[in-house]
């Protein structure tokens, strides 16, 4: 059977001034379907990269990324945008929402990208809203929203397209303790109930510790995280 | 090995110069490098302005005599086969040299740093793929590219050769029709070629399409320059070619070169519309031109049309800057006075609906990005309104110029070889069913020097048939002021009937008076008669019978001004070569005319130069056994040149030759047309200049827009999605201005056609501005101005394309 996401031997090195700060040094990895997997790893140890690079958002330097079988690193860029769009859910480290875009148009965009209706858009767009319990701030733009409740609407437009592999970088970060565990209680859920593959870059070690798997990263390499 | 790399660099580069150097020799030996030195080639590779400097200081003549001594030095060409070996050696050491340079740079470069990790790893294929060279879209370009150019230039010969043969039934094809599909053959398969090329690279393939232009392209043009120089080419290939050496003459100003560039350039244009085309069309995997979300994105970041921002430009357009700045400036104020008070006085009730309101107001400020998009739609708008307004108001002045043309002149004329039509009748019996004739009457025409008492000119005389003259030119209009009678312009019948003529009385100044009460009375008082004015025998001229009348001569006013004579006075109408042979050749031979009428047609050319006398006092006077010819008019002037044609079949050609209004004036209106577009060309400028602007605005957009860009490719936007975004932002201030422009440019024109602007008769011998706006050049301005804006945002969405997703996301 071919593995969920696969990926085999991936390098990533960053040259700044003529030195180079080798970031991933051939990581390998498979996650299955429906896994719940939380990464955690020291600051600046390469866990954004990581992400980024299994997200298609970074292009590694070497090494094989399969997903479903697929050989992603050979795709071209329409294959990959579709990818994204309609496969792939993001929650970055900071919310990056489109600052002219009301809450809701900002949740529904991934949909009018895949040229769905928009009236439909906007309909899942304010009930994922409410499930995040934003339903109140769907007509706020993100310049009227505080930094928790923009990266609840991230997460709200990661899930507009119901994702197979979500990749949430620190999506708890700029929350109070009890927000983020909302927030982590929600991932479970979406995991559970959807069957959403998910990957959480997380500084907490407390909320790591209620994932299923747990991987930390080191030395450019990624490992089981013990305990 | 590196050594070599570089020996292959230097030695490779030194080849390639000097077999450039021995094509270079063998051509100047055949005298055609002095062709590329000409203006044109460097004014196009930008070096124009520097060359005229040049010579300006005289380097000219340098120019020529350091040439003169590099063409002697070289060894006379001896007429062998080897003739052209410099020429062909030259090309392989070039082609070898650059060979050998391409090897210098495709070795593998000496590592830099230590080897990392990954050695060994293969490869990411996006990096692998990532300087592939497509040799599908090279030839798709190129041949695209160089298809155009040859199934232009074939089809147009065609239908030109075509169109000459068909000509006899008067159906042909015009050169001009016959270019126009032609060229737009050209254009589609260009951008088609381009379109396709995108399309299979799935990317904009730059240095395809450089190499495409360069190497395909560019050989045509060459060809076509160098033809009507070089001897043999002319030969070969030039005599295939005539008409479109001829129409390229016309389009470049008599320089057949600058109309074969300018449709490269536009073929160019094409291609690489087609290209882009093809690339966004296709670069989202299938071929998709829906602009769903694209054109959302874009209003939320452009906004261009919002009734506030259009109106105010609007108003700017109309009224000029300072008006509506002030206006907006007084509004503004108000509004804030307004606004401030009202808060105030909610602060005193509510302080929290008040702090949100002041929050408001100060929010409204503009950002810079949408402080240039206003500026950007301004300027198409006035790019396009400058356009709109002069093309109609140089078409209204070649209108003007028409209808007076046309208004002394006959839309055609038949004439014959040798001197007269003595079977004039039978001509005009012959012609008259023609379908769409509306008239035609005899005329003799012939040079005149006319004299009077104050002064002394040279003319044309016209004799005339004054029962169907009305028929075919507006001459008993032109006698007419405001369509009145009066006594001092005079009338038609008097010609024929001169004794009846009446003098007009005189101004106190001299200058004949017009009759204010107008009236078509006859019987006009009579003005008492300074005697002896009438009766006093010019100089030279014979003394007449006292009780013979003399027959009448009509004048045009700026004539009769110069010769300072009225209706009813005389004037001396002298033939230099129409008397008898004397002994020193022919002898002048002069006759007294009396004025029977002063006409005013409008058109200066008209008035100080023709007269017109009746048409058997002209066939006397110049011994004539008939009239010069016949003059026609035609219901619709636009079908001049088929019906002169056909009435010329009809009379079965020789001796008899026929000409149409365009013909006679053929200088004139060349000169109008060249003046129009030349006109039109200095004005896109300015659309150019907006483009600049819209380029500036679109650049400040993808800045300012780099980490949203960044956010919607993480979300699942192509590069073609990207670059179709801000292509439509582009396109949008394009429209809004295009529009603005066309609706601001129409309203001037209404308001110079209704209103009017006074223009000094003296000068301009027009009392007003005139205007017609044609619906063609109108729709052409706005849809190039479009198109202009268009290419313009191309390069800044290709950038905002280039933005990696990755990018946009770190940068916090
Ligand atoms: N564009 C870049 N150029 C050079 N070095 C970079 C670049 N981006 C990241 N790095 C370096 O790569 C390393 C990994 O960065 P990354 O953002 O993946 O860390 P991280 O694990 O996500 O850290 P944090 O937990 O603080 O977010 C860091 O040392 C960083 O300095
Ligand atoms: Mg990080």
């Amino acid at each position: 059977m071919t593995p969920f996401l696969e990926l085999k031997d991936v390098h990533k090195s960053y040259f700044l001034h003529g030195k180079r700060i080798d970031v991933l040094r051939g990581v390998s990895l498979t996650i299955e379907k429906g896994e719940l997997v939380s990464l955690i790893g020291s600051s600046g140890s390469g866990k954004s990269t990581f992400l980024h690079v299994m997200g298609t958002l970074d292009a590694a330097a070497s090494g094989t990324l399969r997903f479903e079988g697929r050989d992603v690193f050979a795709m071209n860029d329409a294959e990959l945008a579709e990818l994204r769009n309609q496969t792939f859910g993001f929650v970055f480290q900071s919310h990056f929402l489109l600052p002219e875009f009301t809450a809701a148009e900002n949740v529904a965009m991934p949909g009018l990208i895949r040229r769905q209706d928009r009236k439909a858009c906007d309909l899942r767009a304010r009930e994922l809203l409410d499930r995040v319990g934003l339903l109140a701030r769907a007509d706020h733009r993100p310049g009227e929203l505080s930094g928790g409740e923009s990266q609840r609407v991230a997460l709200a437009r990661a899930l507009m397209l119901k994702p197979a592999l979500l990749l949430a970088d620190e999506p708890t970060g700029n929350l109070d303790p009890a927000t983020g565990e909302g927030i982590h209680q929600l991932l479970r859920e979406v995991n559970r109930d959807l069957g959403v593959t998910a990957v959480v870059v997380t500084h907490n070690e407390t909320l790591a510790r209620l994932m299923p798997r747990r991987l930390r990263i080191s030395e450019g390499r990624v490992v089981t995280a013990e305990g | 090995m590196k050594d070599l790399r570089v020996l292959f660099r230097w030695l490779g580069g030194a080849l390639a110069l000097a077999g450039l150097a021995a094509i270079l020799a063998g051509l100047a030996r055949r005298e055609v490098v002095g062709l590329f030195s000409g203006d044109l080639a460097l004014g196009v590779l930008g070096w124009g302005a520097f060359v005229e400097l040049l010579v300006s200081f005289g380097v000219a003549g340098l120019y020529d005599t350091v040439h003169a001594a590099i063409v002697s030095t070289l060894p006379k060409v001896k007429s062998s086969g080897l003739e052209n070996l410099e020429i062909w050696a030259g090309l392989g050491l070039w082609v070898v040299g650059w060979g050998l340079l391409s090897q210098g740079f495709t070795g593998p470069e000496a590592a830099a740093s230590p080897p990392s990790a990954a050695v060994g790893t293969p490869l990411h294929p996006r990096i692998a793929q990532y300087r592939d060279f497509h040799w599908g879209t090279l030839a798709a370009y190129g041949l695209g590219f160089l298809l155009a150019e040859v199934a232009m230039l074939g089809l147009f010969v065609l239908l030109v050769g075509k169109g000459a043969q068909a000509g006899a039934e008067g159906g042909g094809l015009g050169h001009v029709t016959a270019f126009l599909i032609a060229f737009g053959l050209g254009l589609l398969l260009a951008a088609l070629g381009g379109f396709l090329g995108a399309a299979h690279s799935g990317r904009l393939s730059t240095p395809e399409a450089t190499i495409a232009i360069l190497y395909f392209g560019l050989p045509v043009p060459i060809v076509l320059s160098l033809m009507t120089q070089v001897g043999w080419l002319m030969l070969h290939v030039g005599v295939h070619l005539r008409e479109v050496a001829y129409l390229s003459a016309q389009l470049g100003e008599n320089r057949p070169e600058l109309g074969y560039w300018l449709v490269f350039g536009a073929l160019a244009l094409a291609l690489v519309l087609g290209l882009n085309l093809g690339f966004v069309a296709t670069s989202s995997g299938r071929l998709d031109l829906k602009l769903t979300y694209e054109s959302f994105i874009a209003n939320r970041h452009v906004q261009v049309f919002r009734p506030r921002l259009l109106l105010s430009i609007f108003a700017v357009l109309i009224l000029g800057i300072v008006p509506p700045l002030v206006l907006y400036l007084i509004v503004m104020a108000a509004e804030q006075v307004v606004e401030r008070t009202r808060i105030r006085h909610l602060g005193l009730k509510d302080p929290l609906l008040a702090s949100e309101a002041l929050h408001a107001l100060k929010k409204r400020g503009q950002t810079p990005t949408a402080m240039m998009t206003t500026l950007s739609v301004g300027g198409v708008g006035v790019g396009v309104m400058a356009l709109i307004i002069v093309l109609s108001v140089m078409s209204g002045f070649e209108l003007d110029l028409q209808s007076k043309i046309l208004g002394t002149n006959s839309h055609g004329v038949v004439l014959k070889y040798g001197d007269a039509m003595p079977e004039w009748r039978e001509v005009m019996d012959k012609i008259a069913p023609v379908k769409g004739l509306a008239g035609q009457t005899p005329f003799v025409l012939n040079e005149v020097m006319i004299s009077s008492d104050g002064n002394i000119s040279g003319s044309m005389i016209k004799g005339i048939d004054p029962e169907s003259v009305g028929t075919v030119t507006d001459l008993p209009k032109y006698l007419k002021r405001d369509g009145l009678d009066c006594p001092s312009c005079g009338k038609l019948e008097w010609l024929t009937t001169p004794e009846k003529i009446v003098r007009a009385r005189l101004t106190p100044m001299g200058e004949p008076m017009l009759d204010e009460k107008g009236g078509a009375a006859v019987d006009w008082p009579k003005p008492e008669r300074k005697s002896g004015l009438e009766d006093d025998p010019l100089i030279e001229a014979p003394k007449p019978d006292a009780t013979k009348v003399l027959p009448g001569i009509l004048l045009g006013k700026e004539l009769a001004l110069s010769l300072k004579v009225q209706v009813g006075d005389r004037v001396n109408v002298v033939s230099p070569l129409g008397g008898e042979l004397g002994p020193q050749g022919p002898m002048p031979k002069s006759r007294p005319f009396k004025v029977a009428g002063i006409f005013y047609s409008g058109m200066y050319e008209y008035d100080s130069k023709f007269v017109y006398i009746d048409l058997h006092q002209a066939m006397d006077f110049f011994n004539l056994k008939g009239p010069t010819g016949l003059e026609l008019k035609f219901e619709d002037v636009d079908n001049a040149r088929r019906l002169t044609r056909q009435i010329y079949d009809l009379l079965e050609g020789y001796p008899y030759r026929t000409r149409d209004w365009g013909e006679m004036n053929k200088n004139l209106f060349a000169a109008l047309r060249l003046e129009k577009l030349v006109m039109g060309i200095i004005l896109s400028v300015i659309v150019i200049v907006a483009a600049g602007l819209i380029v500036a605005t679109v650049i400040m957009l993808v800045l300012e827009k780099r980490k949203e860009i960044a956010v919607l490719k993480a979300l699942g936007v192509s590069d073609g999605g990207v670059v179709k975004i801000f292509l439509t932002e582009g396109l949008q201030i394009g429209i809004a201005g295009g529009l603005l422009g066309l609706v601001a440019g129409l309203g001037w024109c209404l308001f110079i056609e209704k209103v009017g602007i006074k223009l000094d008769p003296q000068v301009y011998y027009i009392p007003a501005l005139p205007v017609r706006i044609e619906a063609f050049q109108t729709v052409l301005s706005v849809v190039v101005a479009v198109l202009i804006t268009f290419l313009a945002s191309i390069y800044p969405a290709l950038e905002a394309s280039q933005v990696e997703p990755v990018e946009g996301l770190k940068s916090e």
